[in-house]
């Protein structure tokens, strides 16, 4: 009788005693992050080799569509991006599809490229530029392969895209060589299908977004992806940066063993209970 | 020359007010002509304008395209490029009407004082105080010759930048990071092993869970198996150290993500492509009922 007794509080134990063991879980690990390296999956292997190939001056456009919501994955994975796009000397501009991803995606452009050793960097438009919010996507991505400047005509802090320095001798997406979609929702499809061909699209998804990507990988439309805060980890690792991604990526990891063990103790428990009731 | 400076600011300051001012004049216009016609009227009106956009971009999309100026365009490119710069006109216009339906129903909830019209008052002081001051703060992240539109105010800086960047930011990071908790109770809860394909489930679970995050790496080398495929895979797929190097959690999460995980999702895709054009030829047609005249 005590051990059904138990089995069965078990099985009904009060809810905010999970969220307080998670949430210990998760703040052990933020506290007191420690470096546990990851396997290197290809998709992201794919996106780092493709960033690494460009020469400086390549221009790269980062679609950055994400809110708060997704800070936890998508800023990471941008951070990192942004790193290694700074490293190679590549120029980058920025577009948003979310409305806080305008201001979101700057602050933390600027952030990096201040933190920068490269000086280029430092100052807004030389290397790099935000071009602002975009209502629709599909237009904005179709105008710009026409003619970059009538379809956005000036970046977030007015200048006309035509007088930053950062974009001479671009006329449309066609004179960019990558664009990386760093998104929790489904704009790849509209990079994949209205980019102009020559444009490689790379893929920095929320983790429950991957599995779409995996499709345009087999077909060879996306270079490579990040999948979530653990894609940000695995780039992290290969540029060989402590950013975010190593932060997080524990809590992440012991957060999924923390489930499985309770999903196997929460049956465990109705197994237990079950036969104790059969017993009695 | 600081004159003729201030002076083309104010210019381009008028010049966009008049072109917003008329761009709403011009929509409420066009609304209230066609409130001025018949059902039948406006739906005719409705069902011509949709099946024409409809056929520009469908013909643009299909017809041959030639090089000009280096870039591959037909008869219809720059039309289209027209139109697709007034679609993100008439997108940010549907903030305007979706903020307009939001202050009507709100406010009259807090004139009514209907029930719960507190929150209401919430909502509407909300919008108005960051409506405002966002819209400043954007102005003046703007330049007219290397001066900003409209001058920035310190003050208005930091509240905005307070609400912004330490209420919304962290209420809407903290709202979704609520799932996470949810979820670990739902799965204690729920996820109960009843079935075969339960237990399918589960177990597919466990290897992609843990074998996508480090710690499935460090597990399996910790049991001793390989960190590295063999050089010899390719000559010998069946070697001791390369079949060990298939049990790794790691690389069963990656094969379970690849060859199971990625055909599915891609069925799912192409039946949702195909719904989807059939809506859209249905949408096209006017064929659906729901039009809405």
């Amino acid at each position: 009788m005590q051990q059904q007794n138990i089995w069965t509080k078990l099985i009904r134990v009060d809810r905010r005693i999970l969220y307080l063991i998670l949430f210990l879980n998760i703040a052990v690990f933020l506290m007191f992050p420690f470096k546990m390296p990851a396997t290197i999956t290809s998709p992201a292997r794919g996106l780092y080799d493709a960033v690494d190939s460009l020469q400086p001056n390549d221009l790269v456009m980062i679609s950055s569509n994400w809110s708060a919501s997704t800070m936890a994955e998508n800023q990471p994975q941008l951070e990192a991006i942004i790193k290694h796009l700074i490293r190679k000397g590549a120029r980058f501009t920025l577009v948003s599809n979310e409305a806080q991803s305008r201001d979101l995606s700057k602050r933390i452009a600027v952030g990096v490229t201040q933190s920068s050793d490269n000086a280029e960097y430092h100052t807004y438009g030389q290397k790099w530029a935000h071009l602002g919010f975009v209502t629709d996507l599909i237009a904005a991505i179709r105008g710009m392969g026409s003619n970059l400047s009538e379809a956005v005509k000036q970046d977030v802090e007015g200048t006309p895209i035509d007088q930053l320095p950062v974009l001479q001798g671009a006329k449309s997406l066609k004179d960019y060589k990558m664009v990386i979609d760093v998104t929790p929702s489904g704009t790849l499809p509209y990079w994949i299908s209205y980019r102009p061909p020559n444009l490689i699209v790379g893929y920095a998804p929320t983790s429950v977004m991957a599995a779409e990507g995996f499709t345009y990988l087999d077909s060879k439309q996306l270079v490579g992806m990040i999948t979530g805060l653990k894609g940000a980890h695995e780039y992290e690792q290969l540029m060989g940066e402590t950013g975010l991604g190593h932060k997080f990526i524990n809590a992440i990891s012991f957060s999924h063993v923390l489930i499985l063990l309770f999903i196997g103790l929460g049956n465990l428990a109705m197994i237990m209970a079950r036969r104790a009731q059969g017993e009695a | 020359m600081q004159l003729a400076l201030d002076m083309s600011r104010d210019g381009a300051t008028w010049m966009m007010a008049a072109i917003v001012v008329l761009a709403f004049l011009g929509m409420f216009g066009l609304v209230f002509l066609l409130q001025m016609l018949s059902t039948q009227g406006r739906r005719a009106i409705v069902v011509a304008v949709t099946f024409i956009a409809g056929l520009i971009f469908a013909l643009e999309f299909f017809l041959p395209a030639q090089p000009v100026d280096g870039q591959d365009k037909n008869f219809l490119s720059d039309p289209t490029l027209q139109i697709q710069n007034f679609l993100q006109v008439v997108a940010g216009m549907a903030l305007g009407l979706g903020t307009y339906g939001l202050l009507r129903l709100h406010l009259r909830n807090v004139v009514q004082k209907r029930a719960q019209w507190g929150y209401s008052a919430s909502l509407l002081i909300s919008l108005v105080v960051m409506g405002f001051l966002s819209i400043w703060h954007s102005l003046g992240e703007k330049n007219v010759e290397g001066q900003p539109l409209v001058a920035t105010n310190e003050t208005a800086e930091y509240i905005f930048s307070v609400l912004f960047n330490n209420m919304i930011v962290q209420m809407d990071a903290a709202m979704f990071s609520l799932i996470a908790f949810y979820i670990f109770s739902a799965a204690y809860r729920a996820f109960r092993i009843r079935s075969i394909e339960a237990t399918i489930l589960m177990a597919t679970a466990m290897i992609v869970m843990i074998g996508i995050v480090p710690l499935g790496k460090a597990i399996s080398e910790g049991i001793g198996l390989p960190a590295e495929l063999p050089p010899e895979y390719a000559k010998e797929p069946f070697s001791l150290t390369a079949i060990l190097y298939s049990l790794k959690l790691p690389t069963m999460a990656d094969w379970i993500l690849k060859t199971l995980n990625a055909p599915a999702t891609r069925a799912i895709e192409f039946g949702v492509a195909v719904g989807g054009l059939a809506t859209a030829i249905r949408l096209w047609l006017s064929m659906d009922r729901g039009l809405g005249v």
